[in-house]
């Protein structure tokens, strides 16, 4: 059983990658449950999203520890401490700065290169499966694809763009 | 078939199979998108359909008015609109309609949170100026979501009582697998209930009138409780300490006890899945032996009150893990009951 | 021996008779209208009747007609969702003006927006009066109820089809009568009846009397009727 958990903000696209992941999980064949987890507001709230992936139903959507911590940004890390624990892998975007913050853990810190703001999702989910292998590279990128199909096929760079980010394309 | 979909969505879905007619729907998170899919499922379907309605009071009582029409017909709310419903839900009590109400839990006082809780147990099995004469399924699952619409139809226009399914807010937003199971389910007993030579009335006069009225569902709804009653019992065979927990609490809760098995802890879970009428007489069979028990909720007593209500006879140990609003993970119900044990 | 017809309309159901409402009562006087247009128009078998709580409960048992009470305001939304399932039918909506113009107003002013195909009968008296006669929102300047004991000033009378008119659909029907000018009511039922036939909504408001409230002897009582219907303006509301 493997636990992602996703914080950011509302707007930063939190959710659609968690819910890529599950249905990517579902496509291989494997059991997921993704649960988003906010407030009222539309914008800037916190946005949690869990992934739970594993071989045998899942029962439960939610959990104490995460196998894998994606953050988003300063304001939230703080509220997530208390889902780190010795095993956690963390995975921070480029927009955290408050790395002193996880000096006794270890982290991987995302470099943006030249990607746009708006991909830095994409980013750290393709991070997130390499880290934990959660799921095939094929169903990941299908998953993705299927999810902005709408988009894609209005704007071609954008797909490229994003499958750039996925780590599918150079 | 296979397919993941969102919680909501499989309500709706399952609501077209089942053989709804008609939903009648305020907006209200964490239910708002069962509205949604229900109108997407009318742009293809026009046999449905679909009324957003200007309050949670007009869909209630329009769902009434397509019930006396012999169509069945459906509403989705939480929270503050549970509470706006009851209104509605009075009515089809007393007049023993067959609404099917599918109650996405949301936190309890006020406007809350819109996320999740167990705190409109009460309220779904006893609201309104009512005597709880109303059939309500607890799911735990997204596939139970669906199953559960299919019996809640059934049920409803067989026995005549108002039919909740009562979930919440996380089994309503999560996405995951559902067997999409083809159920050939004929309705029985769906027919226009106004109809030549019926005059209904839910209005009395004296004490007296309404008196017997209210002693003889009692006595029907007794007569027909263990036709209705669902539970579920897990590793109940040596327990000596049984956990009690509904909806999702309880998913997490069975695998507490696999957790605590592994430890050497002779555990064990019941399950209600009818919260009304309660499967009690099961329970009583269970649980008499039993050393102890620890009811498990996101509610402060809601369960516990139930449970007490019916089974005063046991007379053993019982501890309230309560957390209300709030959700258990597995971990941490099996880290409670061991450190209460 | 000619003249053996029935004196009741055949939509009534006699052994509710006498029936339950205060001597002068208008209820009496704008049912035997609905009767006789039910009558006229064959629809006997095919109408749906909804009361609301309060005085118009009472007419639960006046028709040989499916009927129903509902909850006091919820008349119009319970109609609106049978008549969404089936069409055929006629569905009047018998409510009183606290029903439509007060705990029920916005269901009122919801289903005249969205043209809902049922027809509305408000039988304005301007109190409260099951509950032993208190405001309503048609309660008219100066007028001594229970709850305003020295005369209402406070705010404005509520004038319902008027309010209507400004979101009403243009083939919807809005009319308003007097139970004691009942052939005149009798042809806005009938219009208001065939609107519903044609597609659209029908609101009907009859001004009626509550000597039992209005606390007047029968010369007072047609007295007030006078007034009120100079106060109310009773006429149909075309463009």
């Amino acid at each position: 059983m493997i636990k992602v958990l996703f914080a950011g903000e509302g707007g930063q696209g939190v959710q659609v990658v968690a819910e890529i992941l599950a249905k990517a999980a579902f496509l291989d064949g494997k059991k997921s449950l993704y649960i988003p987890n906010f407030g009222v507001e539309q914008r800037g709230g916190v946005s949690l999203a869990f992934v739970v992936v594993d071989e045998k139903p899942v029962v439960y959507p939610k959990f104490d520890k995460a196998d894998i911590l994606v953050i988003f940004s300063d304001r939230f890390v703080q509220r997530v401490k208390s889902y780190i624990d010795n095993q956690t892998k963390i995975i921070l975007t480029p927009a955290v700065k408050e790395d002193s913050e996880f000096k006794n853990d270890s982290f991987v810190k995302i470099k943006a290169k030249d990607f746009p703001v708006k991909t830095w999702n994409i980013l750290t989910l393709a991070e997130a499966n390499k880290l934990g292998k959660i799921v095939t590279k094929d169903n990941l990128r299908q998953a993705l694809e299927k999810r902005f199909a709408n988009q894609f096929a209005k704007d071609k760079s954008l797909k490229e763009m994003d499958l750039k980010a996925l780590g599918e394309i150079d | 078939m296979k397919d993941f979909l969102m919680g909501n969505q499989i309500l709706a879905q399952a609501a077209l199979k089942a053989g709804a007619k008609a939903m009648f729907g305020y907006p209200i998170t964490p239910s708002s998108e069962i509205l949604e899919t229900w109108a997407k499922l009318c742009l293809a379907d026009k046999s449905i359909s679909l009324l957003q309605t200007e309050d949670e009071m007009a869909a209630g009582f329009g769902m009434i008015g397509a019930c006396l029409a012999g169509k069945p017909a459906f509403t989705a709310t939480g929270g503050p609109g549970n509470v706006l419903m009851q209104d509605a839900f009075s009515m089809a009590e007393a007049l023993r309609i067959p609404t099917v109400a599918m109650i996405m839990q949301r936190g309890g006082l006020s406007t809350s949170t819109v996320i999740y809780s167990q705190e409109e147990v009460r309220l779904t099995c006893f609201g309104g100026n009512g005597e709880g004469f109303r059939l309500v399924y607890s799911t735990s699952s997204l596939q139970e979501l669906y199953d559960y619409t299919f019996k809640a139809f059934k049920m409803a226009w067989k026995y005549r009582w108002p039919t909740f399914i009562l979930a919440d807010g996380y089994q309503a937003k999560m996405k995951g697998e559902i067997e999409l199971k083809e159920i050939n389910q004929k309705l029985e007993n769906v027919t226009p209930i106004l109809k030549s030579g019926v005059n209904l009335r839910n209005c009395y006069n004296l004490e007296e009138e309404i008196g017997k009225i209210i002693v003889n569902y009692a006595d029907e709804y007794n007569q027909v409780r263990d036709q209705l009653e669902e539970y579920e019992e897990y590793q109940l065979q040596d327990a000596e300490l049984v956990l009690v927990a509904h909806g999702i609490v309880a998913g997490a809760a069975k695998v507490a006890v696999d957790l605590l098995r592994k430890q050497g802890l002779k555990i064990g879970l019941f399950r209600p899945i009818t919260l009304r009428p309660f499967p009690a007489k099961a329970a009583l069979d269970y649980l008499g032996k039993i050393k102890k028990i620890m009811i498990v909720e996101s509610a402060l007593g809601q369960l516990s009150s139930l449970f007490k209500d019916e089974l005063y006879e046991l007379s053993l140990p019982i501890i309230d893990i309560n957390k209300p609003a709030v959700g258990f993970t597995p971990e941490e119900i099996a880290n409670t009951v061991k450190s209460l044990e | 021996m000619e003249n053996n017809k029935p004196l009741f309309p055949s939509c009534f159901k006699t052994n509710s008779k006498p029936h339950k409402f205060c001597p002068g009562c208008g209820h009496p006087l704008v049912l035997r209208m609905l009767g006789q247009v039910v009558d006229e128009m064959g629809i006997a078998d095919k109408t749906i009747f909804m009361v609301d709580i309060g005085c118009s409960l009472l007419a639960w048992d006046f028709f040989d007609l499916p009927t129903t009470q509902t909850h006091h305001g919820r008349t119009i939304p319970t109609a609106v969702g049978f008549k969404q399932v089936d069409k055929e039918k006629i569905v009047i909506a018998y409510v009183g003006d606290g029903g439509a113009y007060a705990i029920g107003l916005q269901h009122t002013i919801t289903a005249c927006l969205r043209n809902n195909p049922i027809t509305t009968i408000v039988v304005n008296n301007t109190l409260y009066a099951m509950t032993g006669g208190q405001m309503a929102p048609t309660t008219i300047d100066q007028e001594i109820t229970t709850t305003t004991p020295v005369g209402k000033s406070e705010f404005k009378t509520l004038h319902g089809p008027e309010m209507l008119k400004n979101i009403a659909n243009p083939d919807a029907y809005l009319a308003r009568g007097s139970a004691f000018k009942p052939l005149v009511l009798k042809q806005y039922l009938k219009k208001a009846i065939e609107t519903q036939i044609k597609g659209n909504f029908s609101l009907v408001e009859s001004i009626s009397a509550c000597p039992t409230n209005w606390k007047t002897g029968a010369k007072q009582t047609m007295e007030r009727m006078e007034q009120l219907e100079k106060t109310f303006k009773l006429g149909e509301l075309n463009d």
